[in-house]
């Protein structure tokens, strides 16, 4: 579903994205992890076209991201680390909203399905946003990626600032979707989550995709210590 | 500790590509309208000085004639420019720079240059005293607005809390830091200026006094603002909260206040038309002495009077000219009607004035524009004042031409005319402006409001210094 | 169209839960409520005054007729001889007419110049055109600080209240992350952008026509007589509050986070509102320096007292400047004021040329100003806005042209009585010349708002060159 194929990023001198390959299936869940300034958020850029590559090219189910920017976004969701929404709108007229620009007519009833099945209590469904905590927040966002029925998920940063309980259900969440077939791109410090959901993982540095694994094939503690390891060999650009 | 305050302000404020651009436009913007501004005060100046030489060579070329017929003839007293209009032009683009003085009649200055202009110049000029007043509050208020916004967005603050910062030092801080800029572009703008004029001392006297005094003003004027933005900065809850509401203020103060209050003044306290005004003049001619009729009553009580004074039968016995004595004292008791009209106006502006007072309590941009106005030599006042010494000199010319006629004539003759080398015999006219003590004096409430102003906001700003 | 259909929903729930929609009302209500109370208040009493002054015409013509009556049945008179009302000049000189200048039911819009000239005058026989003043005695405080007009409010506050409204629209998506979230979804952003400022007009535009309308209601505007008028009003004040959107559209585009677009607009505010009016107005008088009047003056006076020495020959000096004494001097009461009249024309022969090319330059600085007011659309609307209230100094020009006309008239109609010898009569009292004043047309009001049109049309030509700029991703709008 998502495809990347040489895919370089430059400012000037500066390499943000060195040659990235990737490739993520249906039902997949790919975890990137690495430091700040790796490269993760530039990755999700390029994929949801908000910047171009300088070469190399990036694929949403098959279709050249740069060539045609309207068509990928429909089958795409994305969550972005703080997701703020309209807080002065309530959740299902939030959900409403970015459903109904993206060319979906929802009633209310479908509305307030999608917002139960991303995990919100019906208590919530007509409050203010304004008043929600950060994990109700991406449980909105999970629901507007339902609505959308949308094939692929990006996400930068999503279990920064939950707590534990709320950071556990996120991940069920994912794991729900996954069973949809949707192919999840998950950009992330947190080591540990990321051994909860992903099936795979890789680790970025310096823009380079330097180790990948199967999620189930190592350790916790043994990816801690390959991230470590790999981030110790960082140099200081000149 | 207010010391490293203000450094950082001043750095951070210095590092702001927009704050650098805005001050630089506003330098540029001053320099701008100084020299413009200076240009026309010379322009002026020198059309001032020649109006007043060829008018005298008009008046003293005028040959052979009757001083009646001078008198309708009449002469022309210039108004003129002091050195501070330079900086602030006043009213002065509205009243006019030279009042005709002919017998029987006390007219107004004329030619206004506005009246000669398209509504074009109802906007404004860009002259010193429009950035002075304007724009530099404007400044304050861009400079400003996120003094304590920005802390507590960056979530600086508490940092600054925790480090033990007592709330008044760094109120202090922050006020010098935003402070010191608008003193350091107003002492510029007023030494260029003050250079400017001290070199022109051909025109006017120039006086570093009254330049001091209007700095003062406008430093003040520039504190109470200063006070104003930096308190709505504390209580806002963001940035662009703050910045609306001290930009309202800025509206309010500098453009709606001044607008409101001059249409509430008027409508409180009208003038009469100039048809009314001239009429009522008329009325009250017709029922006072009137020069020309020798046949109204207080000519015949003057008269009598006049006899048994000298002790004679009859007029002709007279040893001087009773009819030019008539017509002197006829104008004089003109003179009076004026005057009586003219303080009916003065005293409806009096009234005026109390209502910009007590509205200046919504903006301190209403008395510092009066003071500034006023120590310029530029305002209403001023102008009155040049009205009255332009009167008092016409009523003297009449004295000097009736008189003239009185001595030399006898009762009932006729075709009289005075010398070529008479018209020299009558002094210039010669108009200074009140001295600054007097103009301070004048201003005291002025003086007092804008005084208040700067209390007030210096007391709300340290109030709230104690509630960081 | 769903886009814009969710728009359109959302962006008003939006507003009117910020509070948005009725913080404007309050405010359009407030301001446009004291500014149109204000302007129909100095409109009554230009009204009153015109009234007043038409009274006192009709009581004194009473009193003047019936006091011709008994001279015409032969009775004494208690009046000064010069004074009685059965000589041509007598009527000519103590009993003009009214010359008025009333104001259109739409002056409240725009005090223009009306606070500065007379509303009437009364031309006499004797009169001299150049001695009819046609300033007003006010305050020049008054003059200096303006009027709280309706054009004051739309031509400086309504701009801060639209930009108040918009500075952010995107620049606060994007610091609050909604604009990522946005942008990911299969829409043009430009068009989400474009759509956003024009539903805040539109909520401008109806917010404002029905506040304005409820105001005009209110203070008794009678709006349908006008209705042409009123359709111009808000056509240009509408094509104004679109140069400003116009403006919010390009600097949310180039500019960058919310504190800045406050600046960048605040900042082109001051420029389009407050400097290039007083620029303008400083280089036209610099470039093109107003001629010195009293340097005029002094001409004149030295021509008028050669002129006098030759009308000497004519008449003698003494009754030139008192004719009211030829009255008594029956034999020369014809001659006289012939010869008065050749004399005064004599003089105004002589100064006329000096009065024409200082006008001639004063006219030539004001069509070159006249030619750069499009550089500013806050000058093309005052502009508008005077012409609508018909307070313009055009106006007030032909006023002034019309009365020296009716002056002329009136002086004509009593001339061929006098040399005539004709003594004025009670049945000539209905032939007197009566003045009406006719409205100019000045400049076309299409042109203004064409003018506005245009500037909206280049600031979002200037905006749309974001377009291809944005293809560098240093200058991407996320």
């Amino acid at each position: 579903m998502i495809i990347t194929n040489n895919l370089t990023k430059k400012y000037g001198d500066f390499t943000a994205l060195d040659h990235l390959e990737l490739s993520v299936k249906e039902g997949d869940i790919y975890c990137l992890l690495g430091a700040n300034g790796a490269g993760k958020t530039t990755t999700i850029n390029l994929l949801l076209g908000f910047i171009t590559p300088t070469s190399g090219s990036a694929f949403i189910n098959q279709l050249n991201v740069q060539e045609n920017p309207l068509e990928t976004k429909q089958f795409l969701a994305y969550i972005p680390e703080n997701l703020m929404l309209y807080p002065s709108l309530s959740a299902v007229e939030n959900l409403d909203y970015f459903s109904g620009i993206g060319g979906k007519n929802l009633s209310r009833i479908e509305l307030e399905g999608f917002l139960e099945e991303a995990g919100l209590q019906s208590e919530a469904f007509h409050k203010r946003i304004g008043s929600f905590s950060k994990g109700m927040r991406q449980k909105v966002g999970i629901a507007i990626a339902l609505a959308k029925d949308a094939k692929v998920l990006l996400l930068d940063e999503p279990t920064s600032g939950l707590d534990p309980k709320a950071s556990n259900e996120f991940g069920n969440l994912l794991q729900k979707l996954r069973g949809k077939g949707v192919a999840t791109l998950m950009a992330t410090h947190d080591l540990f989550r990321a051994k909860e959901v992903a099936t795979h993982i890789g680790i970025m540095k310096d823009g380079q995709l330097k180790q990948q694994f199967v999620a189930s094939a190592i350790s916790l503690s043994q990816l801690e210590k390959a991230y470590l390891e790999t981030m110790e060999y960082k140099t200081y650009a000149s | 500790m207010i010391q490293k305050t203000i450094n950082k302000e001043l750095k951070e404020l210095l590092r702001d590509g927009r704050v650098r651009i805005s001050l630089f436009i506003v330098l540029l913007l001053l320099g701008v309208a100084v020299w413009i501004s200076s240009r026309q005060y010379q322009h002026n100046n020198r059309d001032y000085a020649a109006a007043k030489l060829s008018e005298r060579a008009v008046w003293e070329g005028q040959g052979e004639k009757n001083p009646h017929s001078a008198a309708h003839y009449g002469t022309y007293a210039f108004k003129p420019k002091y050195p501070l209009s330079l900086i602030d032009q006043g009213v002065d683009k509205y009243v006019g720079t030279s009042i005709f003085l002919e017998a029987h009649k006390r007219n107004e200055a004329q030619f206004s240059a506005a009246a000669d202009q398209t509504g074009l110049a109802r906007f404004g000029d860009l002259t010193p005293d429009f950035i002075l007043l304007f724009i530099i509050p404007l400044l304050i208020v861009l400079l400003g607005y996120n003094a304590f916004t920005k802390e507590r967005e960056l979530g600086t603050h508490s940092l600054l809390k925790s480090a033990g910062a007592k709330g008044w030092k760094i109120v202090l801080g922050k006020w010098t830091a935003l402070f010191l800029p608008i003193l350091t572009l107003t002492a510029v703008l007023l030494l260029l200026a003050g250079l400017l004029l001290s070199n022109l001392t051909d025109y006017g006297v120039f006086q570093w006094s009254s330049l001091a005094v209007m700095g003062l003003v406008y430093l003040l004027y520039y504190a109470v603002f200063t006070n104003l933005v930096l308190w709505v900065s504390h209580w806002a809850k963001r940035s662009g909260i703050s910045l609306v509401i001290s930009l309202s203020l800025w509206i309010v103060a500098c453009l709606a206040a001044p607008k409101a209050a001059s249409n509430i003044a008027e409508a409180r306290h009208p003038y009469p038309t100039r048809q009314e005004f001239a009429a009522n003049v008329i009325k009250d001619k017709d029922a006072g002495l009137d020069g020309h009729n020798p046949w109204s009553k207080q000519a015949k009580l003057l008269e009598e009077q006049v006899l048994k004074e000298y002790g004679v039968d009859s007029l002709q016995q007279l040893p001087f000219n009773f009819n030019a004595y008539l017509a002197q004292n006829g104008e004089e008791h003109e003179a009076e009607v004026y005057f009586k009209h003219y303080n009916y106006l003065k005293e409806q502006y009096e009234n005026q004035s109390g209502t910009y007072r007590s509205l200046a309590l919504l903006s301190p941009f209403l008395p510092a524009r009066f003071l500034s106005m006023a120590i310029a030599r530029t305002d209403y006042a001023t102008h009155w004042d040049f009205s009255d010494a332009a009167e008092n000199y016409r009523i003297a010319t009449q004295k000097f031409l009736n008189n003239n006629t009185a001595q030399n004539t006898t009762y009932g003759e006729s075709g009289y005319k005075a010398s070529a080398e008479f018209w020299q015999e009558l002094p210039q006219f010669d108009y200074q402006p009140p001295a600054l003590g007097q103009i301070l004096a004048n201003n005291r409430s002025n003086l007092t409001i804008l005084g208040i102003w700067t209390l007030f906001s210096f007391g709300l700003l340290f109030f709230t210094a104690k509630k960081i | 169209m769903t886009m814009f259909r969710y728009n359109f929903k959302y962006e008003s729930i939006l507003l009117f839960r910020g509070r948005w929609i009725q913080v404007l009302i309050g405010l359009l209500i407030l301001l446009f409520g004291f500014a149109t109370y204000n302007g129909q208040q100095k409109t009554q009493k230009r009204k009153a005054d015109i009234a007043t002054i038409n009274a006192e015409i009709q009581a004194s013509d009473q009193n003047m007729l019936k006091l011709l009556d008994s001279v015409e049945q032969g009775l004494q008179v208690n009046a000064r001889p010069w004074t009685v009302p059965n000589t041509p000049m007598a009527i000519g000189n103590y009993h003009p007419r009214v010359a008025s200048k009333p104001p259109s039911d739409l002056s409240f819009l725009a005090t223009g110049q009306s606070d500065m000239f007379t509303h009437f005058v009364k031309p006499t026989v004797r009169g001299d055109d150049l001695a009819l003043n046609f300033s007003e005695m006010t305050s020049p405080v008054q003059l200096l600080f303006g009027s709280f007009d309706v054009a004051f409010v739309i031509i400086f506050l309504l701009p801060l209240l639209i930009i108040a409204f918009s500075y952010d629209v995107l620049s606060s998506e994007r610091e609050s992350g909604s604009l990522r979230l946005l942008a990911a979804q299969p829409i043009s952003l430009y068009k989400w952008l474009m759509q956003k400022l024009a539903l805040r007009f539109f909520w401008v535009a109806v917010i404002t026509t029905v506040t304005v309308l409820l105001v005009f209601v209110a203070n008794q505007v009678p709006v349908a007589k006008n209705f042409s008028t009123i359709l111009s009003f808000f056509a240009i004040s509408l094509g104004y509050a679109l140069f400003w959107f116009a403006l919010a559209f390009a600097v949310n585009l180039w500019a960058e986070s919310s504190a800045k677009n406050a600046v960048a607009l605040l900042g082109l505010w001051v420029l389009f509102v407050l400097l290039i009016p007083s620029i303008l107005n400083q280089l036209g008088s610099t470039l093109y320096p107003i001629p010195s009047r009293a340097l005029m003056i002094n001409e004149m006076r030295t021509i008028k007292a050669e002129a006098t020495e030759r009308q000497d020959d004519i008449l003698d000096n003494y009754l030139r400047d008192h004719p009211e004494y030829v009255v008594n001097d029956t034999t020369q009461k014809r001659s006289f004021w012939h010869s008065y009249m050749a004399s005064q024309n004599l003089v105004k022969k002589e100064l006329e040329p000096v009065l024409l090319t200082y006008e001639n330059q004063l006219q030539k600085q004001q069509q070159l100003l006249d030619n750069f007011t499009w550089l500013s659309p806050a000058i093309v609307v005052q502009g508008s806005m005077n012409q609508l209230a018909d307070n313009g100094s055009e106006s007030y020009e032909g006023y002034r042209n019309q009365v020296i006309a009716f002056a002329a008239e009136w002086r004509d109609h009593f001339l061929p009585m006098l040399y005539n010898n004709q003594a004025f009569s009670s049945e000539d009292y209905a032939g007197l010349p009566k003045f009406t004043y006719t409205p100019i047309n000045g400049q076309s009001k299409l042109s203004a708002l064409f003018i506005v049109m245009c500037s909206v049309v280049v600031v979002l030509s200037i905006a749309a060159l974001r377009f291809w700029v944005s293809s560098a991703e240093k200058h991407s709008i996320i």
